[in-house]
């Protein structure tokens, strides 16, 4: 079977050429590919480099959850999702995102729905390095939104598992006391 | 009361207090409860950093209101800010 969604996280520097090489596809007539870079300025400071630290089992468990929510919304996409992890001069690459699909349009809404759900949901950390050699860890999105989400899901999941198997959760209707 | 072992990898700014804590709570201690323990133990700018980070295993964030009966190995996950 062809893999549709490759997610990773290297310690490598990230080729451009592995990601068109994984998402390119005789059906598919468009490529979008989003290139993260290292700049050297960040509310008027000059930076010098940025390490990324990352939690690599867990990044990449979202990396693919959030590549299959693409998927479920472009149908037949194919992606490739990279991240570095490691320190970066000015202009290195951070991540690669290339999304190939059969039409422009959905290959540039998923590209860009990927990018956007990584910056909000992947354990990912940015420390910014400048000129006098001080360092800064960058401050970003909290994920105890995530977990409150998740808990309500749950929840709300559990309410519907428990209306459908139409158990009392005591056992007084005859049903074991399941919930 | 039973104590039970927890071990917290850091990531991201709590990098600065190494690579993991270890410290005693009671069993039955809650995520939330955890986090106040650890907060108090690192004593710095960045123990109301705890407060907006979440605890996770290897397999997925885990809600303020879980419960450890057991020893366990966790991550802290502060905000994050990654491409």
């Amino acid at each position: 079977m062809i893999q549709s969604i490759h997610t990773s996280v290297s310690s490598n520097f990230l080729n451009i050429q592995d990601a068109y090489d994984f998402v390119s596809d005789p059906a598919h007539g468009a490529v979008d590919v989003f290139i993260g870079a290292v700049r050297n300025h960040h509310e008027g400071k000059p930076v010098t480099g940025i390490t990324y630290d990352i939690h690599d089992e867990l990044a990449v468990k979202e990396f693919q959850e959030i590549c299959l929510e693409a998927q479920n919304i472009w149908e037949g996409i194919k992606i490739y999702l990279s991240h570095y992890k490691g320190q970066l001069n000015i202009g290195g690459i951070s991540v690669i995102i290339a999304v190939s699909a059969a039409h422009r349009a959905e290959a540039f809404e998923a590209c860009r729905y990927i990018i956007e759900e990584l910056k909000k949901r992947a354990p990912v950390w940015k420390q910014e390095h400048y000129e006098l050699g001080n360092s800064e860890w960058l401050p970003g999105h909290s994920l105890m939104v995530n977990a409150a989400q998740l808990e309500a899901r749950l929840l709300q999941e559990d309410k519907k598992t428990q209306k459908s198997s139409g158990g009392c959760g005591n056992g007084t209707c005859g049903c074991g006391g399941r919930k | 009361m039973t104590e039970i072992a927890i071990h917290i990898k850091l990531f991201g700014a709590f990098r600065k207090f190494g690579d993991a804590l270890d410290f005693s709570v009671p069993a039955g201690s809650t995520v939330a409860a955890i986090k106040k323990v650890m907060s108090e133990f690192i004593k710095s700018k960045e123990s109301t950093l705890v407060f907006d980070s979440v605890l996770a295993n290897d397999n997925a964030v885990l809600p303020d209101n879980y419960i450890f009966e057991a020893d366990a190995k966790l991550c802290i996950l502060p905000p994050v800010c990654g491409g």
